[in-house]
């Protein structure tokens, strides 16, 4: 028995240090060998969580929870599993068993918030919450989830201070700089984003997240500017058919437009942080991004020669084809932007545009 | 009669599968056809030692006109044909004692036999043992001996809890030197240059005042030879090689971390002129602020407590780490007088996966390969991604000849086909460096690993 207690401690400090395959394997050998400890299941659900198999964990968890009816634990653990799979309801359910079981212990009520919070359940998950600071108002994880929960609320002030309490009592927390980051995006301050979303980057490399949604704040940035090119091109296709003007001013003016364009991504670039820029240039320069704006200022070359070559007579014909064309081709640009972006883990349903909270604290 | 080339590539082909129990009755049964019976018992040894109830060898080792001819059709009970010949006046069912011995298999197992002593005593020597066809079963008796290990040796109750110095930490000579480290040969200019030449040149170092505190840390992806490295600059130094691996050292007891990490130091101590490699040192001293749980803490802190001591007494040990990620390393274990010299070991370069690509087929029956064709083929790829390929390769060579009923040879054909299967595993590895090479290159600490990514157009 004390044998077994040796190789359990030995699983929970090489999960501590997240040597999730070799826990892993201890732990296979241990449940093998005592099918009734809970703990070792439980040590088991936390090895498969950290090695992306969760639906071996939500099994394990399941076992622990069989052989433990009344610890929390494996409920939480099982909560966890099934968020990851998507089964928001479930998951929710779980945390609730899990808090139903020890309601003085912190770790359920924050078990729920995050349940609810994946379930769409804002206001379940702030009520957890607000219990969770009740219980532990010096863990940063609560005031970590907290902000989540305030920005999912929409209240970006209540956000802003829970993370940044969050950092005060845990100055490396990597997730409440990249959730800052997340908060300063919604306020459309694009540099203030990339600035916390590296400096999460720099203290936990090893996530890779944190250098995506770098990433996705450049390439959202690049999406606006194809977005106003497209109104600005609309605009100028009317002026052929107002003021009856030629080819030549009506392509300079085309050529104005791409112009600044391009001249607006390169002040997007020089104005980022020196360590964003080689990043950002690269996330510019990839096939991706080249490729919407080749359509984008394909199309609306394509629109304006047809509105500029045509007799004045046919314009009317003409201009809402062209429209037309600079319309599909925003679309086109925007659907080849938002093609698969970096790393993302198996089961994000989030869009690859859309900046993430990192997937679990490092 | 089979040819010996034949016998020579399955030998060949055992030596790199050892464990390949239907090769290894392949080439008993070859050899049995050649007349080379003493090779083939001890092949069957190795077969019943690794798969105690594999019929087919027990019946070709207790049938004695086996040994004589080709196999012939298996009996429909193998126990009853072992029992067959236990009624025998042939010593050869009891001459076959190294299964039985070790592994508890015996011919009896089922309970045809009556578990007596009789049944399992060896049997008796000199001409008796000579069985009918002028077999040796004395002699393949011993053999056996040899090939398969006793499983229990010394008193059980005598093995002690605590760390036993001599069995926890092997103070061993590596005998590989940098030449047998194949390319790589910026690593070894570094190498050289960094830790080396000052070790080995103590009047020089004395004049300079270049002091040896310090140890080097390897870092780089994984599966890239660091450990390999390590031992062939301990081979370099003419020094005994310590290797210290996580599962070593990390253990949950309270004091029980830093009781093995000053165990360690003090056997390096002891066999002097040593090198200490601490692999993984991530792991041993990961930055003490993602450690939550005190036994961990308090082992990194013996970790700096007995590094220090090594640095003042200056008594020829020699510090080298390596790690996959040095960024997860404690900073405190990498100030100066500490590991303050670090190495990054990359990917294999053309020459050295040559050299990898060499390494792996050396023992395997091969024919017709390219090794300039392969390694540009795996660019990018490590040295375990390497040794996977070829691993593979025999692999479909091996299945091949198992359908095909005859052996052959891995080909260029084979490793090809591999290579398009194994795909590098370098790819997580570098999207973290990258991270690094981008946000947290304090100082220049990774200047060369964002040399090395420039150059790959990573960044």
């Amino acid at each position: 028995m004390t044998e077994i207690r040796q190789e359990l401690a030995r699983a929970a400090t090489m999960l501590d240090l997240g040597r999730y395959e070799e826990a892993s394997t201890l732990l296979a050998r241990l449940v093998s060998a005592e099918p009734g400890s809970g703990r070792a299941w439980c040590l088991f659900a936390r090895a498969h969580l950290g090695a992306d198999r969760f639906a071996e964990a939500v099994d394990a968890a399941n076992r622990a929870a069989a052989i433990e009816p009344a610890e929390e634990w494996p409920h939480r653990l099982a909560s966890n599993a099934l968020m990851h799979l998507g089964h928001h309801g479930e998951a929710l359910r779980a945390a609730a068993e899990s808090r139903r079981l020890a309601p003085s212990y912190w770790q359920t009520h924050v078990c729920v918030a995050q349940a609810a919070l994946a379930a769409g359940q804002p206001a379940i998950a702030a009520t957890a919450a607000a219990e969770a600071r009740k219980l532990a108002a010096n863990e940063p994880d609560v005031h970590f989830l907290s902000g989540k929960v305030a920005l999912a609320r929409g209240d970006l002030d209540g956000a802003r201070r829970h993370q940044e309490r969050a950092l005060a009592l845990d100055p490396a927390h990597s997730g409440a700089m990249n959730e800052l980051g997340r908060i300063r995006l919604r306020r459309h301050d694009t540099a203030g984003a990339i600035r916390h979303f590296i400096n999460a980057a720099r203290t936990t490399p090893s996530e890779h997240i944190y250098s995506r949604n770098i990433d996705v704040v450049i390439v959202r940035s690049v999406s606006r500017m194809i977005y106003i090119f497209v109104l600005v091109a609309m605009t100028l296709l009317w002026i052929p058919a107002v003021t009856h003007t030629g080819a030549l001013p009506l392509g300079a003016g085309l050529a104005t437009l791409v112009l600044a364009t391009l001249g607006a991504v390169a002040v997007m670039l020089t104005r980022l942080p020196p360590e964003a820029r080689q990043l950002a240039r690269r996330t510019v320069l990839s096939r991706r991004v080249i490729a919407a704006l080749a359509i984008v200022f394909g199309g609306v070359a394509a629109a304006f020669a047809a509105v500029a070559f045509v007799p004045s007579g046919a314009l009317p014909q003409t201009l809402p084809i062209a429209i037309i064309i600079t319309i599909i081709a925003r679309v086109v640009a925007t659907a080849r932007l938002r093609s698969p972006l970096g790393p993302n883990s198996p089961g994000n349903r989030t869009s690859p545009t859309q900046p993430l909270p990192p997937s679990r604290r490092r | 009669m089979e040819p010996e080339p034949l016998l020579d590539s399955l030998r060949n082909a055992v030596a790199a599968m050892p464990d390949d129990v239907p090769l290894r009755l392949h080439l008993a049964t070859m050899l049995l056809r050649a007349g080379q019976r003493d090779e083939a018992v001890r092949h069957l040894g190795a077969v019943l030692q690794r798969d105690p109830g594999n019929a087919e060898a027990i019946r070709m080792l207790t049938s004695p006109g086996e040994a004589a001819g080709p196999p012939a059709p298996p009996p429909a009970d193998v126990d009853a044909s072992a029992e067959r010949v236990h009624g025998s006046a042939s010593p050869a069912p009891g001459s076959v004692p190294a299964p039985d011995a070790t592994s508890g298999v015996h011919p009896d197992r089922d309970g045809n036999g009556d578990g007596s002593a009789a049944d399992h005593a060896a049997p008796g020597h000199g001409a008796a043992d000579r069985g009918t066809d002028g077999y040796d079963w004395s002699q393949a008796e011993d053999e056996l001996r040899d090939v398969l290990p006793t499983m229990f040796v010394g008193d059980a109750g005598s093995v002690s809890a605590g760390l036993d110095e001599a069995r926890a930490y092997d103070a061993e000579h590596t005998g590989l030197t940098l030449a047998d480290v194949a390319g790589l040969d910026e690593v070894k200019k570094r190498l050289e240059a960094a830790f080396l030449a000052p070790m080995r040149n103590p009047e020089l170092r004395k004049l300079y005042g270049k002091s040896l505190r310090g140890g080097l840390l390897l870092y780089g992806p994984p599966g890239c030879g660091k450990t390999f490295i390590a031992r062939a600059v301990a081979g370099e130094l003419g020094a005994r090689f310590i290797t210290v691996s996580f599962a070593d050292l990390i253990d949950m007891f309270v004091g029980r971390s830093e009781r093995n990490i000053h165990e360690l130091f003090e056997v390096a101590r002891r066999n002097s002129p040593c090198v200490v490699f601490l692999d993984e040192v991530d792991a041993i001293g990961q930055k003490r602020s993602q450690l939550r749980n005190t036994p961990m803490r308090s082992a990194v802190n013996q970790l700096l407590l007995e590094l220090d001591d090594v640095a003042s007494d200056n008594t020829g040990v020699f510090l080298l780490a390596a790690t996959n990620h040095p960024w997860d390393v404690d900073s405190a274990l990498r100030r100066p007088g500490r590991f303050d010299r670090t190495l990054l070991v990359l990917p294999p370069d053309g020459p050295a996966r040559e050299g990898v690509f060499r390494y792996h087929l050396r023992e395997r029956p091969v024919a017709g390969i390219d090794l300039a064709r392969l390694s540009r083929l795996t660019d990018g790829y490590s040295g375990a991604d390497i040794a996977h390929v070829c691993e593979t390769a025999a692999e479909r060579a091996l299945l091949d000849s198992v359908r095909r009923g005859e052996p052959r040879l891995i080909g260029q054909a084979d490793l090809e086909a591999s290579v398009g299967e194994v795909r590098p595993s370098l790819g997580t590895w570098f999207e973290t460096a990258r991270n690094v090479a981008l946000f947290a290159n304090e100082g220049g600490a990774y200047d060369d690993l964002v040399a090395y990514l420039r150059k790959r157009r990573l960044i």
